[in-house]
């Protein structure tokens, strides 16, 4: 994964928001390979996938996490692409 | 140590039904696409003729029920169940399913598989339905179509299932107990064992017409199996025999009779989920179709229907002595098919007890008695 690659939420899945729970609803078959599966993130998942809206760069999106959450960066980093890592091997992302 | 952001979890395991536990929230509804099927089922409430031109105009379109799905899954919504007469008569089934699906709903499908075709394969190949219920009528061509009244329909069904186990889609298999297939019955489990590996069902609680059609409700009630019959198949299904077993103390309340108040619904009707109804009308459950319990949406609004009707129907009351002595304090309601719903279907008021409903609940209810006796 490069920084300055774009990812957004993939066209294989639909993301809902259920009283302030995200759920992430497979459309197609190969998303989840689990009877009646879907999929939720934690509240740093939710941060991060607020902002993947298929224009930042992951560069931009530690950048904005960073301020917004006046954290290090290099912490901010790791759990940037540790999420993205787990979204892209579950096609819940794709490369823009 | 690896830190984990996304979780796949079954549905059951989400955080969000805890939260939403002490409040009215809306979780899943059913769409009855059509009111028309291609079979003739003895036992059918809602089979009116593939042609019935009547019926046709009074459907809903792809749009219009996708406009109602969206104001369900704006409040929430999750699951939808596409349900009919047939769902698959509709033409315009594929746009209405990818319609759904879009809108991050588990879609469900009820359907008799006889119209299946490569098209729904390839669709639900690529955009799979949660399941797909199929109803098993008789495991021979004698006996299905002696319920459906359909020459040619278990063929039919034969090759609409076969296409869909062969393109493991999954499917859920259920039967129907009635008069016609009973002494089938074994053979029936036997077919669905073999056809899936889900559990299947046997349902035989057949209700009355939603159209009120006297003619065809004497068949529906030829096709009811006696009380002693329903009772003794429950305890000789190992899988439903353990169910009610472990149900026994929420079914059976002796308490029920100390709670003192006289309103007509005790159920979950409304509370979270509906039904929408073939012509626009929304119901509270699938079965309540008196008509001043139902909710034209083609002259309102879902919110009206929602936030105001469902509530000014489950706050009715009634005075009926038949219905307080009887229904109203029966400590085993739960156990009867009695809901205000079918005893507007039976009697034509929504607040009369029902004697085949009444004798199957105490049946029912003296088979799990003899199984707590050491």
């Amino acid at each position: 994964m490069k920084k300055e690659d774009i990812y957004a939420p993939s066209e294989e899945i639909v993301a809902r928001d259920i009283e302030g729970e995200l759920i992430i609803v497979p459309l197609t078959s190969g998303v989840g390979d689990m009877e009646d599966e879907l999929f939720t993130l934690n509240d740093t998942g939710k941060a991060i996938w607020k902002k993947l809206d298929g224009k930042k760069s992951v560069d931009e999106i530690i950048s904005e996490l960073s301020e917004d959450y006046q954290a290090e960066s290099g912490e901010i980093e790791n759990d940037v692409t540790g999420l993205l890592e787990e979204l892209l091997k579950r096609k819940i992302l794709s490369k823009k | 140590m690896t830190k984990s952001y996304a979780s796949s979890l079954k549905l059951t395991d989400f955080r969000l039904w805890e939260k939403l536990k002490k409040k009215r929230f809306l979780y899943s509804f059913d769409i009855e696409l059509t009111a028309r099927c291609p079979f003739n089922c003895r036992h059918c409430y809602i089979n009116l003729p593939p042609g019935d031109k009547k019926a046709i105009k009074k459907e809903l379109s792809a749009e219009e029920i996708t406009h109602i799905a969206r104001e369900a899954v704006e409040r929430g919504a999750l699951w939808c169940l596409l349900t009919g007469g047939e769902p698959l008569l509709r033409t315009d089934f594929p746009e209405i399913y990818m319609n759904l699906k879009k809108m991050g709903l588990l879609v469900s499908v009820f359907t008799n598989a006889a119209l299946i075709t490569d098209r729904h394969i390839q669709l639900f190949k690529k955009y799979p339905p949660r399941d797909i219920e199929v109803t098993v009528y008789g495991a021979t061509k004698k006996t299905f179509e002696k319920i459906t009244r359909k020459p040619g329909s278990f063929e039919a069904f034969q090759r609409g299932l076969n296409l869909l186990l062969e393109n493991n889609i999954k499917v859920r298999l259920k039967a129907m107990a009635l008069r016609s297939n009973y002494q089938e019955l074994p053979q029936i489990a036997e077919f669905c064992r073999k056809a899936t590996k889900d559990y299947f069902r046997f349902d035989p609680f057949l209700h009355l017409r939603f159209d009120r059609d006297c003619d065809k409700n004497r068949d529906i009630k030829e096709e009811r199996l006696s009380p002693e019959k329903i009772a003794r198949m429950e305890v000789s299904d190992p899988e439903r025999f353990d169910s009610l077993k472990k149900e026994c103390g929420r079914l059976v309340s002796e308490d029920f009779e100390k709670t003192a108040h006289h309103y007509l619904f005790s159920c979950g009707a409304g509370i979270s989920s509906f039904t929408l109804g073939y012509d626009g009308n929304f119901r509270l459950c699938s079965s309540l179709y008196h008509p001043d319990l139902m909710y034209d949406l083609r002259k309102g609004t879902f919110e009206e229907a929602w936030e105001r009707f469902v509530p000014s129907v489950r706050s009715l009351t009634s005075d009926k002595k038949e219905f307080l002595e009887n229904c109203r304090t029966c400590p085993i309601i739960n156990l009867c098919l009695w809901c205000p719903a079918h005893s507007y279907l039976e009697q034509g008021v929504p607040d009369e007890p029902v004697e085949y409903f009444c004798r199957t609940a105490h049946e029912r209810y003296s088979r799990l008695k003899s199984l707590d006796k050491p």
